[in-house]
């Protein structure tokens, strides 16, 4: 079952990159995986979505930044736990009933080949799966959102509401978070002493 | 890439570092004969199988080698400098084929087809003056031995069973005594009229298993003539000795063709065929006559009585046919001896299996989960207080123990084949720059993984490289120094502490403080001021864009080597450091972790998180009775120990307990102590890395999986302590963070200045 949203998922990304391409097709609208965060809802596309699991069993990993919180052991492979609250300059996520971890899917932009990690991300709740169409979809407000534009992949109508649709390879991306633990091992070790 | 291709080119590497030690060994030693035949042999078997593969443009350069090593074993051309050298170059030349084939393009590139060319002529003018080859000296042989033969030749158009029947096996030696097969059956042909010939190539062996000396051809021939039997004997007097020669005469009857059938060593229903194809016979009397000497057989064992009738139906045949007279005993059993050297071989050959290296690395990740696994089960079992369970879950994990190790042992190999590898680079260099140089060797049999040993060649050719050109000084300069003429360069290997230890050492001038230092200033690594150790100095070398030569040599003084060998070093979770004594040389040491996989560990814990100190380097444990002078160092037996308080290094928070405890350890011949909550036992540790995204994070090493399910993060205690020490000395000399070069390479801050 994994295998099978994996596959489909990689093609489904190339795809939906330019944004015109997802509307030209005459295939079901979109799905979104709809959660929210810090009362804000937030939604990604199903297809990088592999599995939503309860919260717990967290390693922590010293001297990172406050956005890491750890790692899980997911059936035996070692799989990151990022806080999409701190990692949008917010608070760390307080962990409460109902928080649980959705492990993602992303591309690995800077190998040569089709390289894929599995990220897992802290969110309060998760709600529900929604369509949405390409035409139910505006592009992300210049500013105002409180959010880096480029974590934004748009805006969705959701009964009569907003939801942000998150770029996944933007908020995830290895090589940026890599290059932001680095500065933070510096900075602690520093403080260490 | 197909399979066959691949295999290809993996043995053809084989064969031609083969052929390069080989070639290399030839050089000291001209008058070995064996080494010619080695070179000889591996450059066959490249041919051979370049054919099968049908890779045309490595084929044909082969043959052009071969015949030069041809003319070479035949002591019709004498070794020389020129030749090894030219045949060294062709063995680079094959290399780059091999790469061209790799890479599954169908033709060489322009330049590696133009270099090939320029080879190929260079081999042509070797040949050239060479004269005689071996098959007109044959032939005098032969044509010597016409004139007595006293040949008559028939006219022809007699009937079939007319002929003659010669059915040969030449021996494997024939050609090693200096005969050409192919002569004598045109000898043979003078005699009268082949009116059939077919050639029995079951002997062959596999391409690769095929020593090009060996003749494992038989013959069926049809032969008109007016010869006698003595006469079509005497064609073969000279290998008579080594072949096994059979004569029917014309108008033998069936049974007789049959018993040759029987009697020859090749599989009676394919030498049926070839029979009928060469005309002897005709199908129906082959399968007549071999169902009637069947059926004889078995009458035969039933009449012999109820004891033989096991034995009757295979091992009688020889049996059979000494009581009939037709071969000797001896024959017999020399044929036994050799199909016994046969299977022999076989089973030597099936000691050794070539394995995909995934089917392995597979096998290292089931042991891996088999490992977690069985942690967890004996963890549920202490917990049930059975203790035959608990009993018998330690019995498991014990297995499971030894299946690790074992598995883990299939991936090592020796070291030896990548020292090996430098002996060409020493000589080559040592020539360009007009030194005397030799490599020794020692400590070849030192085993790691084998990624690691893929990935440790680039760094060391580097050093050695590094060591050649700037280590080594030149002759005259050794003699004025009172040093013997030749330098060395030795590369060692050793296992220490869990870990391998690699050392590049020359007895050259060793590092140039001096230089080094004002090098750095007018780079911008170190600012004029900074006061810093001999040995910070001497690893200012790693430091990226550093080089001390004027002139940028083609061997090394790019200025990225010494950064890129260091980088290298440490992606494979190793390091390098270099000591250096003016005037008596430098040793340049890598330190690698032996493998990638599994580790024993020593399993600790600091409020509810568990970490993993690799066991290998861990001296003792001992009981941290409080402190309080604030101080991180303990007076360990009248030796100063530093410590470090894991719970305020990873801000693990919370309150520390009455007793805690520290764990001695010791790398590379420092010590340190880690302050910990809980000492918890020793701990088969799967490494699991932690991902692309902790790719920067400095002191852990990777992460595991406790039975419990939960993650445990591995300690890097050299680079932990490393990192603390770093970090005091930046806050204590508060005038170096100005710095941009971090002492003697605390990898996170001079990686930071990449960026």
């Amino acid at each position: 079952m994994g295998e099978l949203v994996q596959a489909t998922g990689r093609t489904q990304r190339a795809a939906a990159t330019p944004k015109g391409a997802v509307a030209v097709r005459s295939e079901p609208p979109p799905q979104y995986l709809t959660f929210t965060l810090g009362g804000e809802m937030f939604a990604v596309g199903i297809l990088n979505v592999k599995e939503i699991i309860e919260y717990g069993n967290l390693t922590t990993i010293p001297m990172m930044p406050s956005f890491i919180r750890g790692v899980i052991n997911l059936r035996g492979s070692v799989v990151p736990v990022i806080d999409l609250s701190a990692r949008f300059g917010g608070k760390p996520t307080e962990v409460a009933r109902r928080t649980c971890i959705v492990i993602l899917e992303v591309a690995d932009t800077e190998s040569e080949d089709d390289v894929h990690h599995d990220v897992g991300v802290l969110v309060d709740s998760v709600s529900e799966v929604l369509d949405i169409p390409a035409s139910e979809i505006e592009p992300p407000p210049s500013f105002g959102a409180r959010i880096r534009a480029d974590f934004i992949s748009g805006m969705g109508k959701v009964a009569g509401k907003f939801v942000i649709l998150l770029n996944i390879g933007k908020v995830l991306s290895v090589e940026e978070i890599a290059l932001l633990t680095e500065t933070g091992t510096m900075a602690e070790s520093a403080a260490a002493v | 890439m197909d399979e066959l291709t691949s295999v290809f080119i993996q043995e053809s590497r084989e064969q031609l570092a083969e052929m390069e030690a080989g070639l290399l060994r030839l050089e000291q030693t001209p008058d070995d004969a064996s080494g010619i035949d080695t070179i000889f042999r591996a450059a066959h078997t490249i041919k051979g199988a370049s054919g099968v593969i049908e890779c045309q443009f490595i084929e044909t350069f082969m043959h052009r080698v071969e015949n030069i090593l041809d003319a070479l074993r035949n002591g019709e051309a004498d070794i020389s400098a020129a030749l090894t050298t030219l045949l060294l170059e062709c063995c680079d030349h094959l290399g780059s084929l091999l790469d061209v084939l790799a890479a599954q393009a169908s033709e060489p590139s322009a330049d590696v087809a133009a270099r090939g060319e320029a080879l190929s002529e260079h081999l042509e003018q070797f040949l050239s003056a060479i004269v005689p080859t071996q098959e007109p000296a044959a032939r005098t042989n032969l044509a010597a031995q016409d004139d007595d033969g006293e040949v008559e030749s028939s006219g022809g158009g007699v009937v079939n069973t007319d002929s003659w029947h010669i059915s040969v096996r030449f021996g494997p030696n024939v050609m090693r005594g200096g005969v050409d097969p192919l002569s004598l059956l045109r000898y043979l042909g003078g005699l009268g009229e082949i009116i059939g010939i077919e050639t029995v190539s079951d002997g062959l062996p596999p391409a690769a298993d095929m020593d090009p000396e060996s003749c494992y051809l038989g013959f069926e021939v049809r032969l008109q003539t007016k010869a006698s039997k003595a006469d079509i004997e005497r064609v073969f007097t000279f290998v008579s000795d080594e072949c096994d020669l059979r004569i029917l005469p014309p108008h033998s009857n069936v049974a007789d063709y049959i018993r040759l059938i029987q009697e020859l060593p090749e599989d009676d229903m394919r030498i049926g065929e070839i029979l009928v194809r060469c005309g002897a016979l005709t199908q129906a009397e082959v399968d007549h006559g071999l169902q009637a000497q069947h059926e004889v057989l078995l009458a035969q064992g039933e009449s012999s009585g109820g004891a033989d009738t096991t034995a009757a139906s295979p091992a009688p045949l020889g049996a059979i046919l000494v009581d009939s007279k037709v071969v000797h005993k001896e024959t017999v059993e020399a044929a036994i001896a050799k199909q016994n050297q046969v299977v022999d071989k076989r089973a030597r050959e099936a000691q050794l299996v070539r394995v995909h290296a995934d089917k392995l690395d597979k096998l290292i990740d089931l042991v891996g989960e088999l490992v977690i696994a069985g942690a967890s089960a004996n963890l549920l079992a202490l917990k049930s207080r059975q203790t035959d369970l608990v009993e018998a879950t330690s019995v498991l994990s014990r297995l499971v123990e030894d299946i690790r190790d074992s598995a883990l042992q299939l991936r090592m190999v020796q070291i030896g084949d990548t020292f090996n590898r430098f002996h060409r680079v020493v000589r080559d260099v040592s020539k360009d720059l007009g030194k005397e140089i030799e490599l020794s060797i020692s400590g070849a049999e030192t085993e790691l993984d084998k990624t690691v040993v893929e990935k440790i060649g680039d760094p060391l050719m580097h050093l050695v490289r590094n060591s050649l050109d700037h280590g080594i000084e030149p002759v005259a300069v050794r003699l004025e120094r009172g040093k013997p003429a030749c330098g060395r360069v030795s590369l060692n290997a050793y296992h220490d502490s869990g870990s391998i230890v690699i050392e590049v050492s020359d007895d050259g001038g060793g590092l140039n403080l001096e230089r080094i230092r004002a090098k750095a200033i007018e780079r911008e690594l170190i600012q004029p001021g900074d006061t810093l150790s001999e040995s910070d100095i001497q690893n200012l070398i790693f430091e990226p864009g550093f080089s001390t030569v004027e002139t940028v040599s083609k061997l090394s003084g790019r200025g990225v080597g010494m950064d890129v060998v260091r980088r290298n070093i440490t992606a494979l979770r190793g390091t390098v450091d270099v000591a250096s004594v003016a005037g008596e040389g430098a040793t340049f040491t890598i330190r690698l972790p032996l493998t990638l996989a599994i580790i024993d560990g020593f399993l600790v814990g600091v409020d509810k998180a568990a970490y993993v100190i690799p066991l290998d380097s861990v001296v003792e444990c001992i009981e941290h009775k409080d402190i309080s002078g604030g101080r991180n160092f303990l007076n360990l037996r009248g030796e100063p120990l530093p410590f470090i308080r894991l719970r305020e290094l990873f801000e693990v928070g919370g309150q520390a307990p009455a007793r805690e405890s520290i764990v001695v350890v010791q790398f590379g011949g420092q010590r340190a102590g880690i302050v910990v909550d809980q000492l918890m036992g020793e701990f088969q540790t799967v490494i699991k890395p932690l991902g692309r995204l902790f790719a920067k994070l400095r002191g852990i090493g990777g992460s595991t999986i406790l039975g419990s399910g939960e993650v445990a993060l591995i300690l890097d205690v050299a680079a932990l302590v490393n990192m603390v020490s770093r970090s005091e000395e930046t806050l204590l000399y508060g005038h170096r963070v100005a710095s941009p070069f971090a002492l003697s390479g605390s990898n996170t801050v001079i990686r930071g200045n990449e960026h």
